[in-house]
């Protein structure tokens, strides 16, 4: 009986002990090797001293880990007073408490974190820093990653979105955000902003209706009861994982241990639980649980195996064959004038195939605006201008209401009603605009030919004459007024992009949105409207001539 | 037709016409701004020489220039620091505000200089008018996160169910548009035809050899 009891106790402790515990490949019996060795290094003064000392002798020889963190960065990292608080915080604490030192925390901010760690003023980054192939080259990241961030669309509670449709959406974002290139490929309208914090405030002013950012910036003002009651997230992509860095120098043993504390701080929950603590996210600590105390991984080589570690993201874009010729006349161009010339849609393989649709694109709208814009004069004016009262009276009703319609509402009214019909695609959005800056600028060209029609009926005085003949006499005296109105529609065409147009104005706006140069990119819009409607006035006035010389009566 | 039966038309009329002062305010600004530097290029074109040719060619570079791309360069290309949304659209119709103002100041010029000073009082409707095209224009600033008119009626528009319900609300604010801007062109034409008259009562007897009035460049 006593046998039994006790051989039941026994099995009940190696039940209740660690499961890594018990075997020499697992990530706590390699931790605790690795510790031991270092510590007996580190007890050796002349160690301590040796320039060439891995990082993790000099943190075990001061007992001291000093750590970089956010210090403004809502439930991952504050500082107010003397206290720090945050899941990278909590993290930071855990992982000094592993190695039995002390922390010491200093605030980072993304533009010095990585230098302060090349330049050994401190030992580890826990500062929302995504894991990526661009930075892979300037820091060490520790795998398992400590927390995922995705981006998500926030709006308002009452707004419905179609799946994740966002075809045609104006949605806020920032500068230089990573996913900004998904939106602009899934066919979003962008409006850009500087600073993140715009973003809630413009959601809450209504100057947006959807905005695009990382869950973890959006997570403090969802949890704030009034943005949350107003405000939810649609749906979230691009996820990228976040991890701890270490300098790329004398860090291998460093590395090597804060890879294995990953590892079980996943396995034990560590990581969850400070997740949970600080009200953050947990589905992606929840599923790393899971992973990492799976047989495969929960080894000493777990965090090499690429069946459970997750990849770096990839936010490398390729460059134009002619990109390298580009950044030479851009550094050329500055050291002759000292402008800062800034080519992006010249350089980014994506940016020039978006640079030459929208120029094609917008010769396209300019040419179909002029056409349609006189096409729709010659019917209103022929409508205006022909006997029967209620064609005349249509005609005129539908002219006030384009004329008190704003361009931009006339347009949105198209789109709207185009893809109610016919299912999205960019042809369909470019004809639509057309169609709408055609109807918005020929209805006043074609009341402007009626006047002249009614005018010149007026001054013959009954004398019998062709209607034709008076209609293309009335053209040559309204000449003025239609090229006015070509003009118009011309320079009309850059609004387009209000309604997702592919055009000039919305590439480069996209292409500015992941790219820098925006100054740069808009002075050579300007430029580049600028002389196509300087053009197209001197094509009109040709056009104006041949009008009023009586070309059409030849 | 949930616009006319729920409550969304007596929440939304209010923001609507407030959204609209913030298009008549844009409007203003950029009016008054076309205003000064419209009647400087005009005297400077009137003096001829030099500085005209260099005013001509100003005012073309401003005539040619896409206002809704000239809102977007202020946005992105200029250091704006703290310039508001509404200042940034008002600027952005500033140059076709003041070519407009050129062409017109040319033209009232040239009348005024030859006697014809009540002719030269028509660039008051013509200024009128153009503030109306102002008003119309500023709805751009809805692509920028301006609250004027059309950005409140897009914003409604976009949480409402089916394409019909979006179209009456669209047709509500033509109206609430129509009415100013129809009213104000009325009262242009009303002022011409009063000023016409007034020129042709006051037309002093024709001279055997009166001077020509300057034909328009």
């Amino acid at each position: 009986m006593l046998r039994r009891l006790a051989c039941t106790i026994v099995t009940c402790l190696i039940g209740a002990m660690p499961v890594a515990a018990r075997a020499d490949n697992s990530p706590d019996a390699a931790l605790a090797r690795l510790l031991d060795e270092a510590r007996a290094t580190a007890a050796n003064p002349d160690a301590c001293a040796r320039p060439d000392r891995d990082q993790l002798v000099s943190i075990l020889c001061t007992g001291h880990l000093r750590v970089g963190v956010r210090d403004e960065y809502p439930l991952f990292g504050t500082h107010s007073g003397n206290t720090w608080q945050g899941y990278e915080i909590d993290v930071a604490h855990a992982v000094a408490q592993r190695l039995s030192v002390a922390v010491d925390l200093t605030k980072v901010k993304p533009a010095t974190r990585i230098p302060m760690l090349a330049d050994n003023t401190i030992d580890l980054v826990v500062a929302t820093m995504a894991d990526n192939t661009q930075r892979e080259s300037q820091v060490r990241f520790i795998r398992p990653h400590y927390y995922q961030s995705q981006t998500v669309i926030v709006g308002p509670r009452d707004l419905r979105i179609q799946g994740e449709d966002v075809r045609g959406q104006t949605i806020c974002v920032t500068i230089g955000n990573g996913s900004n290139a998904e939106l602009v490929s899934r066919g979003a309208r962008l409006m850009l902003f500087d600073d993140p914090a715009a973003l809630p405030e413009h959601l809450a002013d209504q100057a947006c209706m959807l905005a695009a950012q990382d869950d973890t910036f959006f997570a403090y003002y969802l949890n704030d009861p009034d943005f949350g009651s107003r405000f939810t997230e649609k749906f979230g992509f691009a996820e990228a994982p976040w991890g701890m860095g270490v300098a790329l120098e004398h860090t291998d043993l460093l590395a090597r241990a804060l890879d294995l504390i990953s590892q079980i701080f996943h396995r034990d929950g560590v990581f969850l639980a400070a997740a949970q603590a600080n009200h953050v996210g947990t589905r992606f600590l929840r599923q790393q649980q899971e992973v990492w105390s799976r047989p495969d991984c929960n080894t000493d080589s777990g965090s090499a195996n690429p069946a459970c570690v997750l990849p770096p993201s990839n936010p490398d874009l390729a460059a134009t064959p002619f990109a390298n010729g580009v950044a030479e006349f851009e550094a050329m161009v500055a050291r002759l004038t000292g402008i800062e010339l800034t080519l992006p849609m010249l350089k980014i393989a994506p940016a020039w195939s978006l640079f030459l649709n929208g120029v094609v694109n917008s010769l396209l709208l300019i040419a179909g605006a002029l056409i349609a814009t006189l096409a729709f004069a010659l019917l209103f004016g022929a409508a205006m201008s022909a006997s029967p009262r209620p064609l005349r009276w249509t005609a005129r009703g539908v002219t006030i209401a384009l004329q008190s319609s704003p361009i931009l509402l006339t347009l949105v009214i198209a789109a709207s009603i185009i893809h109610e019909l016919l299912p999205y695609s960019a042809v369909l959005v470019l004809s639509a605009a057309i169609i709408a800056l055609g109807l918005t600028n020929g209805a006043n060209a074609g009341q402007a030919i009626a006047e002249a029609y009614w005018t010149l009926q007026d001054e013959r005085g009954g004398l019998p004459i062709r209607r034709f003949e008076l209609f293309l006499r009335a053209l040559s005296r309204s000449a003025t007024q239609i090229v006015a109105f070509l003009i118009n529609a011309a320079k009309g065409t850059p609004i387009a992009s209000f309604i997702g147009a592919p055009e000039l104005l919305s590439a480069l706006t996209d292409i500015t949105s992941f790219s820098s140069g925006r100054a740069t990119t808009y002075t050579l819009l300007l430029i580049f409207y600028t002389v196509v409607v300087i053009a197209v006035i001197w094509l009109c006035r040709r056009f104006q001539t041949f009008l009023e010389r009586g070309g059409v009566l030849a | 037709m949930m616009v006319l039966t729920s409550g969304l038309l007596s929440r939304f009329l209010p923001a609507f016409l407030s959204g609209m002062s913030v298009d008549f305010e844009m409007a203003g600004i950029a009016l008054v701004l076309g205003l000064v530097f419209g009647f400087l290029l005009a005297l400077a074109r009137f003096r001829g020489g030099v500085v005209g040719a260099t005013a001509s060619l100003v005012v073309g570079l401003m005539r040619a220039a896409p206002t809704f791309v000239v809102m977007f360069f202020l946005l992105n290309a200029l250091p704006h620091g703290d310039l508001s949304g509404v200042m940034i659209v008002a600027v952005s119709l500033v140059p076709y505000a003041a070519a407009y103002v050129a062409d017109s100041g040319v033209d009232a010029l040239r009348q005024w200089h030859a006697g014809s000073h009540l002719a030269c009082l028509l660039i008051l409707p013509n200024i009128a008018r153009a503030f109306f095209v102002l008003v119309m224009s500023s709805s751009a600033g809805a692509a920028i996160g301006v609250p004027e008119g059309i950005a409140i009626l897009l914003r409604e528009a976009q949480k409402l169910p089916s394409i019909g319900d979006m179209l009456i609300l669209f047709v509500i604010g033509i109206v609430c548009f129509s009415v100013p801007l129809q009213a104000g062109f009325a009262a242009v034409r009303l002022l011409q035809r009063y000023l016409g008259r007034v020129a042709l009562r006051n037309r002093p007897e024709p001279l055997p050899e009166s001077s020509p009035v300057p034909a328009r460049s």
